[in-house]
C-alpha cells in the first residue's frame, strides 16, 4: 500500500500485502467485466443509491405509461368502432329518409305504403342494433355515464317507446384517457326541449285542414320549455261567431297553455310554450289535433312506420311523411353531431399517445443515465484496469526472484 | 595466556552458533503466523584486569530478544477489531440489499403492476381475463412480499448463529489467554523472556481483537489484563471471565440483543455502544439496527399498500353488485411486547388509522403512571406524550389501545411493521368478486343547457352517507354552486352542504366520501348534477372503483413519496447503508494493513536481512574457529621449545 517510513519490511508482510494488492485488482478487473458484459454501469444499490432509486422510479414509470397506452389503446379502438357505427346508423338514417319521401307520393296505394312500411321496419331494427353495439370486451359504445349491457331497450309493455336505461352524460378526457364510450342518450334519445321532435295528429279533422311539423321557435323566446304532449281543439266563439283554438298541455297535470282561446287564420303559426306549429285550411269547431314528443329516434321511426303503413289516403300519408322526415332530420343531426365529438376523441388520443410517447423516451433516458454502462467509458477502464493488473503481475514475479540468497554460495 | 585465547576462542565460538541458531529459526518462522523476530543480544565478558590493564575474555549471550513493539501491536489490534467491525457489517448489509432487488423482478415491479393490471380491468370490466390477470397479479405481489420477509427471517437467523458462535470464540480465546498468562507467570522467575509463549499470547490477543475490541494491561507478573467495552475485564490474571447472550428484556424480540459478563457471581450487563469494534460488534449493530430497518421498511410498504387497497377495494361493488370486501388478508396488527420487569398486566393494542403517516420504526412506551406516559420512535428518538385516560392515543398512524391499568415503570416495545410482509395475502379467489364498480354514480340534469362534463367519480373515503343522493345547483353567475344533501335517512330534510362554493373545471369537488371531478361550463340555474348511489343494473360495465385503485398510484403514502415509488425510496435508503458500510469497510481495512505493515516493519522476518546475518555470524563463526586454531598453534610452538 504505502511506503512508509520504516526502513525495513517483513519479508511475509510484503508478499501477503502484494498478493492481496493483486487480488483487489482482479476483482475490480472482474466488476468491470462485470459491467461490460451486463451492460449495467452499478451492480448493487450499493455503488449508487440515488441512481438505483432513479432507475427504479423510471421502470416504474415506463410500466405505467406502458398501461396507460394499452388502456388508451382500447379507449381509441372503442371510439372508433363507435364512430363507424354512428356512420352505419347515418346512413340507415338517410334510406329510411329517401323511402319515406317515395312513400309520399301521391299516386301510391295503401298497398304500396305497407310494402314501403316494410322496407323501413328493417332499417329502423338496424339502428336499433347498431345502438346496442359493443366493444370487444363487451362494453356497450353508447353506455354514457354507465349503463346497463344493452343501454337501449324497447318497452314490450308499450310498444314505440324506448328507454335508455344508463346514467346520461359524456365523460371527459383526462391527460392520459379518453372516454371509452359516448353519450348514448343524448345520440339517440330525443327530449323535447332541446329537439322539438313531435308527432302531430289528427283525432277528429271534420274540416279537412293540414298541419305541418312542430318547430321550435325562433331564439330567443321567453317562452318556458316545452312538455311532451298538447291537443289543439277548435270551436267557434260563441259570440263572435269566430273560429278559435285552444292548447291544453296534456302532459299531468292537464291545463290550458292560455286561459283565453285564440282566433284561428289559415297559414299563421300557433305558437305555444316555445314551439310553433302551422295548420292549413279549413278548421270546424270539434277539429282536434294531438301533438305527442317522440322520446328517442326509434320511437319517431315507429311512428313513421305505424303512420305510413296504416295511411288510408294519400292526403294522410303526406302528413306523415312531413312529420317523420322532420324527426329524422333531427335524429340524424344528433348522430352526426356524436359522430363529431368522436372525431374530436380520436385527434385527442392521438397527441395524448404522442406525449406518452415522448414521455416514455424521457423515462427511458432517465433509467439509462441511471443504469447503463458508458461503453465507451468502460472500455477504456478496462484497459487501464488489464495494464495496470499486468503491471503488478509482472513486478510481482520479479520481486519474487530477488533474494540475497540467490547470491550465496 | 594461550588458554585465554581457547576459551576466548570458544566462547565467540559458541556465541556466534546462538546466533547463527536464532538467524536460523528467524528464517524458519518466516511465514508463522504472529511470529516476532529475536535477536542475540551479545555482550563483552568483563575484562581481566592485570597491570597492563583489563584484557578482555571473550563474548558472551546476555539474551535472545523478540523485536516487538506494544504500541504497535496495540495500533494494529484496534484497527484490525474496527476493520472486522466494518466489514462485517458491509457484508451483512450486502446481504441485506440483496433481499431488496430493483428491476423488473423486483417487489417495486409488482406493486406497480398490480397497480396498472387495475387499468386494463377497467377498460374491460366485463373481462373476466383482465380481472383474473388482476388477482394474479396481487398474488405474485404477496408472495414477493413474504419471499422477502422470509429471506430477511433467514438473514436474521443466519447472524443470531454467528453472534452465538462469536461468543463462543470470545469465550475459548479468553481461556486461552489465561492460560497463556498462568503458563508465563511461572517462568518469569527465570530471568529470561519466554519469547515463544508471548508471541502465542499476543497472537491469541490479536484473534480474540477480529472478534471484539480489547485492551490489554500488562502486570508486573508477565501476565496481562484484557478488559473490552472500555472496563470491563475479560481476562485477569489467569483467570477469564465468561461472556454472554442475554435474553432480550422484551421476550421474544430479536432486536435488542445485549451482552453480559460474568465475574465471578456478579453478571454486569454492557452497554453495546461501548464495544468498540470486531465482528461481534458489526453483527450486533446489523441485528439490532439495520436488520430492524430492513423489516420495518418492507412491513411498512406491505401494511400500507395492503390497507389503502383494501379500504378502496371495500368501497367498490363486485360484479353481482355486492358491496367488495377486503382484497388483501392483512394479519392484525401485533400486541405490544411487554418487558419481562413490568410489574402490570396491562396489553397493548395497535390498529391502522392513516397509512399515509407511517414512519418506518419501532416504538417504546414507558409509562409514568397508571395510564400515561411517554413514546419514543426508535428510529429518530422523537418523544411524545400519550395519556389512555384521555382518548384516543396515536401515533404516526397508527392507535394504542389499553387493555387495563398499568404500572409506573412498566415499558412496551411496539413493533408494528413486523408481520405485516410475512403474513400478507390475497384474500379474493373468485375474479368476479373483484370490486371494480363504483358505488357511486353522477347524473347530469336532463335540463342540463350548458357543457358540463364528469371527468371522474371516485369514492374515496367511504362512511355512511357515501351514497346519499347529492345535488351540485349552479348559481346565477354559474361560477359558483349550492351543494345539497337529499338523504332519504332522518333527517328527512335536505341538508344544505355548502353554498356559494366556487367552481373551478378540474378541480376535484368533494362531499360525503367521493370525488367529483368536472369539466366545461355550466349555464348558470338551469344546470345542476346529482351524485347517487350507483344502479346496481349497471355495476357490470361499470370500473369507477378500477380507476380509483389505478390512481392509487399516486397517493402520497411514504413520508410524502407516492405508492408506486416507495420502493424506490426503500432501495435507495437500503443501499445508503451498504454503500456507506462499504466505503467504512474501505477505509478501515487501509487502516489496519497499514497498522499491520507497520507491525510487521518491526517485528516480521526479513530473509534478506537473515541471508546478510547468515554470512555474518558465518564468517565471525570462521574467525571463531581460526582463534582456537591460532591458539593450538602457538601452543604447540610453545610445547616444542620446552620440549627441545
Amino acid at each position: 500500500m504505502t511506503i512508509n517510513s520504516f526502513s525495513r519490511m517483513g519479508t511475509a508482510n510484503s508478499f501477503t500485502h502484494s498478493v492481496a494488492n493483486i487480488n483487489e485488482r482482479q476483482v475490480s478487473l472482474s466488476t468491470l467485466q462485470q459491467s461490460l458484459t451486463s451492460g449495467l454501469k452499478n451492480a448493487n444499490p450499493a455503488d449508487d443509491p440515488i441512481g438505483a432509486a432513479q432507475a427504479e422510479r423510471a421502470i416504474t414509470r415506463l410500466a405505467r405509461i406502458q398501461s396507460d397506452q394499452k388502456a388508451l389503446g382500447l379507449q381509441k379502438d372503442a371510439i372508433t368502432a363507435a364512430e363507424s357505427t354512428l356512420g352505419s346508423a347515418v346512413s340507415a338514417l338517410q334510406s329510411f329518409r329517401q323511402l319515406v319521401v317515395s312513400a309520399g307520393n301521391a299516386t301510391l296505394s295503401p298497398a304500396d305504403r305497407q310494402t314501403v312500411a316494410q322496407q323501413l321496419t328493417s332499417l329502423r331494427d338496424q339502428v336499433f342494433s347498431l345502438s346496442n353495439t359493443t366493444d370487444a370486451n363487451g362494453n356497450p359504445l353508447f353506455g354514457a355515464l354507465g349503463s346497463a349491457l344493452a343501454p337501449f331497450v324497447q318497452q314490450s309493455a308499450s310498444p314505440g317507446t324506448y328507454t335508455f336505461n344508463g346514467v346520461a352524460g359524456q365523460t371527459s378526457s383526462t391527460a392520459v384517457s379518453i372516454p371509452a364510450a359516448l353519450d348514448g342518450d343524448k345520440a339517440f334519445m330525443f327530449k323535447p326541449s332541446q329537439d322539438a321532435s313531435f308527432n302531430v295528429s289528427y283525432s277528429a279533422n271534420v274540416g279537412l285542414s293540414s298541419t305541418g311539423a312542430v318547430t321550435l321557435q325562433a331564439p330567443p323566446t321567453t317562452a318556458p320549455t316545452p312538455n311532451s304532449s298538447y291537443q289543439i281543439q277548435f270551436q267557434t266563439n260563441p259570440l263572435s261567431g269566430a273560429m278559435q283554438y285552444q292548447v291544453t298541455q296534456t302532459t299531468p297535470p292537464a291545463a290550458p297553455v292560455a286561459s283565453a282561446a285564440v282566433n284561428f287564420t289559415s297559414g299563421t303559426p300557433i305558437t305555444f310554450d316555445g314551439l310553433s306549429l302551422t295548420v292549413t285550411g279549413t278548421a270546424l269547431a270539434g277539429d282536434t289535433l294531438n301533438i305527442q314528443a317522440n322520446t328517442s329516434i326509434f320511437g319517431a321511426m315507429d311512428k313513421a312506420i305505424t303512420d305510413i303503413g296504416s295511411a288510408s289516403s294519400s292526403l294522410v300519408a303526406s302528413q306523415a311523411v312531413g312529420q317523420a322526415l322532420s324527426s329524422i332530420d333531427i335524429g340524424i343531426n344528433r348522430l352526426q353531431a356524436a359522430r363529431g365529438l368522436a372525431g374530436d376523441l380520436m385527434n385527442r388520443s392521438d397527441s395524448i399517445g404522442a406525449a406518452q410517447t415522448a414521455g416514455a423516451t424521457q423515462a427511458e433516458a432517465d433509467r439509462s443515465s441511471a443504469q447503463d454502462v458508458n461503453m465507451v467509458q468502460a472500455i477504456s477502464d478496462f484497459q487501464n484496469q488489464q495494464t495496470g493488473f499486468s503491471a503488478a503481475l509482472q513486478s510481482y514475479a520479479q520481486i519474487q526472484k530477488l533474494s540475497l540468497f540467490n547470491y550465496i554460495g | 595466556m594461550s588458554v585465554g585465547l581457547l576459551n576466548i576462542g570458544t566462547s565467540a565460538l559458541l556465541a556466534n552458533q546462538t546466533a547463527l541458531q536464532t538467524t536460523g529459526n528467524n528464517i524458519a518462522n518466516v511465514n508463522t503466523p504472529g511470529y516476532s523476530r529475536q535477536s542475540v543480544v551479545l555482550q563483552e565478558v568483563q575484562g581481566q584486569y592485570t597491570g597492563s590493564g583489563y584484557i578482555g575474555k571473550g563474548v558472551a549471550v546476555t539474551t535472545v530478544l523478540r523485536d516487538y513493539s506494544a504500541f504497535l501491536d496495540a495500533q494494529s489490534n484496534l484497527a484490525a477489531a474496527q476493520q472486522a467491525a466494518d466489514s462485517t457489517l458491509s457484508a451483512q448489509l450486502t446481504q441485506l440489499e440483496n433481499v431488496f432487488p430493483g428491476g423488473s423482478n423486483g417487489l417495486g415491479a409488482s406493486v406497480s403492476n398490480l397497480l396498472n393490471s387495475f387499468s386494463a380491468v377497467a377498460s374491460a370490466p366485463t373481462d373476466l381475463t383482465a380481472r383474473t390477470v388482476a388477482l394474479a397479479n396481487a398474488n405474485q405481489m404477496t408472495s414477493q412480499f413474504r419471499n422477502s420477509s422470509a429471506s430477511l427471517d433467514q438473514l436474521q437467523t443466519g447472524v443470531q448463529t454467528q453472534l452465538q458462535q462469536s461468543v463462543l470464540a470470545i469465550n475459548s480465546l479468553a481461556t486461552q489467554i489465561a492460560a497463556a498468562n498462568n503458563q508465563i507467570a511461572r517462568t518469569v522467575g527465570s530471568g529470561q523472556p519466554p519469547n515463544d509463549l508471548l508471541d502465542h499470547r499476543d497472537q491469541l490477543i490479536s484473534q480474540l481483537n477480529q472478534y471484539v475490541q480489547t485492551t490489554s494491561i500488562p502486570n508486573a507478573d508477565g501476565t496481562v489484563a484484557v478488559f473490552l467495552a472500555g472496563s470491563q475485564a475479560l481476562v485477569q490474571g489467569t483467570s477469564a471471565n465468561p461472556l454472554a447472550l442475554t435474553p432480550s428484556a422484551y421476550p421474544g424480540d430479536f432486536s435488542s440483543n445485549t451482552l453480559t459478563i460474568q465475574t465471578g457471581a456478579l453478571s454486569a450487563p454492557m452497554d453495546q455502544t461501548n464495544l468498540g469494534g470486531g465482528s461481534l460488534k458489526g453483527l450486533m449493530s446489523f441485528l439490532n439496527k439495520d436488520l430492524v430497518q430492513g423489516r420495518n421498511l418492507l412491513g411498512r410498504m406491505a401494511l400500507a399498500i395492503g390497507s389503502v387497497m383494501n379500504t378502496q377495494h371495500k368501497l367498490g361493488l363486485d360484479m353481482n353488485g355486492n358491496a367488495g370486501g377486503n382484497l388483501f388478508q392483512i394479519p392484525n396488527l401485533p400486541n405490544g411486547i411487554s418487558a419481562s420487569t413490568n410489574a402490570g398486566t396491562e396489553t397493548i393494542g395497535m390498529s391502522v388509522i392513516d397509512p399515509t403517516q407511517f414512519a418506518v420504526s419501532d416504538y417504546q412506551m414507558t409509562y409514568t403512571s397508571g395510564t400515561a406516559g411517554s413514546i419514543t420512535r426508535l428510529s429518530d428518538g422523537k418523544v411524545s406524550a400519550f395519556d389512555f385516560a384521555a382518548p384516543p392515543v396515536q401515533v404516526d398512524g397508527l392507535s394504542l389501545s389499553a387493555s387495563a391499568v398499568a404500572v409506573a415503570g412498566d415499558r412496551f416495545l411496539l413493533k408494528p411493521f413486523s408481520t405485516a410482509a410475512g403474513q400478507i395475502d390475497t384474500a379474493i379467489t373468485a375474479p368476479k368478486d373483484l370490486a371494480v364498480a363504483s358505488p357511486v354514480q353522477a347524473s347530469v340534469s336532463s335540463s342540463n343547457v350548458g357543457g358540463l362534463a364528469v371527468t371522474s367519480l371516485q369514492a374515496v373515503t367511504g362512511g355512511g352517507n357515501l351514497t346519499h343522493p347529492v345535488t351540485l345547483t349552479f348559481n346565477a353567475s354559474a361560477a359558483t354552486f349550492d351543494a345539497v344533501d337529499n338523504s332519504p335517512v332522518p333527517p328527512a330534510l335536505p341538508i344544505t352542504l355548502a353554498t356559494g362554493v366556487a367552481y373551478t373545471p378540474g378541480q376535484p369537488i368533494s362531499y360525503n366520501g367521493w370525488t367529483l371531478t368536472l369539466t366545461g361550463l355550466p349555464k348558470g340555474l338551469t344546470d345542476s348534477i346529482t351524485v347517487q348511489a350507483a344502479n346496481s343494473l349497471y355495476a357490470k360495465t361499470n370500473s369507477g372503483n378500477a380507476t380509483a385503485l389505478v390512481n392509487l398510484r399516486d397517493k402520497v403514502l411514504f413520508d410524502g413519496a407516492p405508492l408506486t415509488d416507495g420502493y424506490a425510496a426503500a432501495i435507495s435508503q437500503v443501499g445508503v447503508l451498504a454503500q456507506s458500510a462499504g466505503f467504512a469497510a474501505s477505509t478501515s481495512q487501509t487502516i489496519a494493513t497499514n497498522a499491520q505493515t507497520a507491525k510487521a516493519a518491526v517485528s516480521g522476518v526479513n530473509l534478506d536481512e537473515e541471508a546478510a546475518k547468515l554470512l555474518q555470524f558465518q564468517q565471525a563463526y570462521q574467525a571463531s574457529a581460526k582463534v582456537l586454531q591460532i591458539g593450538q598453534t602457538i601452543f604447540n610452538s610453545l610445547l616444542q621449545s620446552v620440549g627441545a
